[in-house]
């Protein structure tokens, strides 16, 4: 009886020591609640409502843990302490991991509160013994160790759905679930945009230089849909946008493999655009990873067996390009000959023509001598020292891509034509002072009148009459009144490179482009005009003698058939 | 409705015949030749420059009649030597007061103001005129288009517009003589009455009286058709001239072709220019 009355008594004295806890415990909270509550940052609201959520999902759910009916806060209780934290955990090896998680990725995640699937911190850390607090010592060795070790809950719930031809965690080199899908951060596999995922992959194949063991496994894993239905260019630029990725020909030509990643997306072909993205394998078409070898030999061969892929798009462009001097050369077996790309540019394709100058400093790249003529020239000057919007670049003369050669008779024959374009347009020559009469006067003067004949006939001989070029000069045309290089200086010897005899009084046989009148050339001018009144006066004599003379018959006519 | 064979009277000898076809044959050629080159820019003269093989061969087959008609204008002038030294004969081509009062005449009766037709020489004033205007035209033409053909030489010493001035005149003088050949020359002996006595030599009686009422009244009268000193010198003066001619026309011929060849223009053939167009710029490797 005695023993009974003590035991009631330490029964009773601990009892209230426990409610003492009890109250205690509630206390505290109670006063975290109202802490959360008054917050009034986002991130603190969204926990405040996340709270109510993950209270009711815990209900939802079947983890029916020991103590989680006693502990219906319990993420209250971990967030307390796991959200602001600057602690680590050091693992023996010497590693350490921050206890701290971003509430908010945590939120918006897969498992997040708003997510169908939400779950508890406990749901997954729920060794019982080590996540009771105060937290017992990890058992484990290392950070990854802990890792695999943490990994294995995804599979409480999650049957393994892929197989990777990654090792399990017993191999050597293990990768877990959240090596790929991430912890608290995970996504669903719809959510999880194939960059991302490739990212992680990069993360350890190419940043790290892990070789792929199992390369062959993996495309039917990319075709299945592992990834994305169609590799995207996201895809192919987690590996290419690496920094010194570099290929090397069977000849020893070493190419860069690296794709400027920004560049590509403010190409024309890029997202920064409003014309039609392209992906890497809409032109790299037998690229899909694992990649083939190469079947080229050299850089330039691959550059120029790829050239064929603008033609899906470009047809019309390309069959120009191909009946072009360039594409002739091509053909010709001319590996040296510009294909689309050599222009255009592969990757960083720029809208064309911006600013007018790249178009010649296009040219350039290939025909460097002639550009430098050029450059110098009155043309050439305006457009690479004022951006000039009128001057002609290369191809106002030469063409686009239809370039043809220069040096046919045709090409000669049209050339005069080609000048007028300009030069003949009023309102673009008013601006410089510039006459628009030159072509007209080209065309009645001797030679003019010839290459128009020539032109006509399409003759096959090149008339050996000057054209334009001739005395203008071809790429490093100047100013007649240029005073170093004007022809106007020194015409005379202008006239010699096709009249070598010439003497000095032949050159004002030309007349410099003027119309003649009493000012310029007036002895023409009064020849002329001679003819304009003589001619007219004879004929009219004539036409009065034949008119009289016909009414005089024809009088006579009807006077003897009356009578 | 067949007329009574009317009698001939002799018009033209052999002389004049033959430089009237060589005139016929070269002012044709040259005038097809020539004018679609005043007017290049015409679809018309394009077409008629393919045709004759383009533009090069035309100015080559334009050059050759040039050629003809120098040969022409030479040949005339020994007819005219022949004439004046050994036939001692009167230039009836010059023109007098009385053509311009046959002028007026004539334009009075047209209108039927006279009653009367004006009675003309052997040579009338239709064709006084068109004489002169060919002698003025070739002279022309001959000057000009030998500028135009030599103008390195002509440069040497004359100043340089000559040139295009020549062209301007060329041009000009080339449209004047053409017309007028149209309307003056084929109406007056293809339209108003068809005069061949260019070819024949002879022209009947209703034309002469017409044309060349003075004529006619005086070969009727007995007058010779050509009519001259008859010198008794002539038989010597013919030998002489013969040997002056075929000496003067051989040195003229070789004068004529060196002023045709010696002047080498311009170049014939573009010299081939070959350049690199390939140099490109250094590209950095990667």
């Amino acid at each position: 009886m005695k023993q009974f009355n003590r035991a009631c008594r330490f029964a009773l004295g601990t009892g209230g020591i426990w409610v003492l806890f009890l109250v205690l415990g509630g206390l505290l909270a109670f006063s975290s609640t109202q802490t959360y509550a008054a917050a009034d940052s986002p991130d603190q609201v969204i926990l405040g409502t996340s709270a109510e959520n993950r209270a009711a999902s815990l209900l939802l759910l079947s983890f029916q843990g020991p103590g989680t009916n006693s502990h219906p806060a319990t993420d209250f209780a971990c967030t307390s302490c796991h959200s602001d934290t600057t602690a680590v955990i050091e693992f023996p090896s010497g590693e350490t991991i921050s206890v701290q998680v971003d509430l908010t990725v945590l939120a918006l995640s897969a498992h997040g509160n708003q997510s169908e699937s939400p779950l508890a911190c406990t749901d997954c850390h729920q060794t019982i013994n080590d996540y009771q607090f105060p937290h017992t010592p990890l058992d484990s060795a290392d950070l990854r160790a802990y890792q695999v070790a943490q990994a294995a809950t995804c599979e409480r719930c999650h049957q393994q759905t892929h197989i990777t031809s990654h090792p399990g965690d017993d191999a050597a080199m293990p990768v877990t679930c959240t090596d790929c899908h991430g912890s608290h951060d995970v996504h669903t596999a719809e959510a999880w945009d194939s960059a991302e995922a490739v990212d992680r992959c990069v993360n350890c194949h190419v940043k790290e230089e892990v070789e792929l063991n199992q390369a062959d496994q993996l495309l039917p894993l990319i075709r299945s849909g592992l990834f994305t239905d169609e590799p995207n260019s996201d895809y192919c630029l987690a590996c290419h946008s690496q920094p010194d990725r570099v290929k090397t020909f069977p000849n020893g030509d070493m190419v860069s493999l690296t794709i400027d990643k920004d560049a590509f997306h403010a190409s024309v072909h890029g997202l920064n655009n409003s014309w039609q993205p392209l992906e890497c394998n809409d032109c790299h078409q037998n690229h899909i990873f694992p990649h083939q070898p190469t079947e080229t030999e050299s850089a330039r061969d691959f550059t120029i067996a790829m050239n064929s892929a603008c033609q899906d798009c470009h047809v019309q462009f390309f069959d120009k390009a191909m009946d072009s001097v360039h594409g002739a050369a091509l053909q010709d077996g001319n590996t040296d000959a510009a294909v689309c790309t050599d222009c255009h540019g592969a990757h960083d394709t720029p809208v064309p023509g911006v600013p007018r100058s790249a178009i010649s400093h296009t040219c350039e790249k290939c025909h460097s001598t002639i550009f430098n003529e050029y450059a110098e020239s009155v043309h050439g000057s305006a457009l690479l020292e004022e951006d000039n919007p009128d001057v002609p670049t290369c191809i106002d003369c030469h063409g686009v891509h239809d370039i043809h050669d220069p040096t046919t008779a045709q090409a000669r024959e049209r050339s005069p034509e080609l000048c007028a374009k300009c030069h003949a347009d009023y309102e673009l020559m008013t601006k410089y002072e510039i006459s628009t009469n030159v072509f007209d006067s080209y065309v009645s003067d001797f030679h003019g009148t010839t290459v128009m004949l020539f032109q006509n006939e399409g003759s096959d001989v090149p008339p050996n009459t000057a054209v334009c070029y001739d005395c203008h000069g071809v790429h490093n045309i100047k100013s007649p009144s240029d005073p170093d290089a004007g022809i106007q200086q020194n015409l005379i010897e202008t006239c010699r490179q096709c009249h070598p005899d010439a003497q000095p009084n032949f050159a004002g046989a030309w007349l410099s482009h003027y119309t003649p009148s009493l000012q310029n050339y007036p002895v023409i001018f009064l020849v002329d005009l001679f003819y304009k009144i003589v001619i007219p006066l004879t004929l009219g004599f004539f036409s009065l003698m034949v008119g009289t003379d016909i009414y005089r018959r024809v009088r006579m006519r009807l006077r003897k058939n009356k009578a | 409705m067949s007329k009574p064979k009317q009698k001939m009277y002799p018009r033209f000898r052999v002389m004049a015949r033959i430089e009237h076809i060589i005139l016929l044959t070269s002012f044709t050629v040259l005038a097809i030749t020539g004018l679609p080159q005043k007017y290049a820019t015409a679809s018309f003269s394009q077409s008629m420059i393919s045709f004759m093989g383009g533009i090069s061969q035309v100015r080559v087959i334009h050059r050759y009649a040039a050629f003809l008609l120098v040969l022409g204008s030479v040949y005339h002038l020994f007819t005219i030597g022949f004439r004046w030294y050994v036939k001692g004969e009167r230039m009836r081509i010059l023109p007098e007061l009385q053509d311009g009062r046959d002028i007026i005449d004539m334009l009075r009766y047209n209108l039927g103001l006279i009653q009367h037709h004006p009675k003309m020489p052997k040579f009338n004033f239709g064709e006084k005129i068109e004489y002169w205007a060919v002698i003025w035209g070739t002279a022309i033409m001959v000057i000009t288009g030998f500028m135009l053909w030599n103008p390195i030489a002509i440069t040497s010493y004359l100043p340089g517009q000559i040139i295009p001035a020549a062209k301007t005149a060329h041009g000009g003088e080339a449209l004047l003589a053409v017309l007028s050949i149209v309307i003056w020359h084929f109406y007056n002996v293809l339209i108003k009455t068809r005069n061949f006595s260019m070819f024949t030599g002879n022209l009947p009686h209703d034309q002469m009286e017409e044309e060349h009422a003075l004529e006619l009244e005086r070969l009727e009268a007995g007058g010779e058709p050509f009519p001259g000193l008859h010198l008794r010198a002539e038989k010597t003066r013919k030998r002489i001239y013969f040997f002056v001619t075929v000496g003067a026309g051989i040195l003229i011929f070789v004068v004529l072709v060196w002023l045709f060849t010696f002047e080498e223009t311009a170049i014939t053939t573009l010299p081939a220019v070959t350049r690199e167009v390939f140099v490109p710029l250094a590209t950095a490797v990667p």
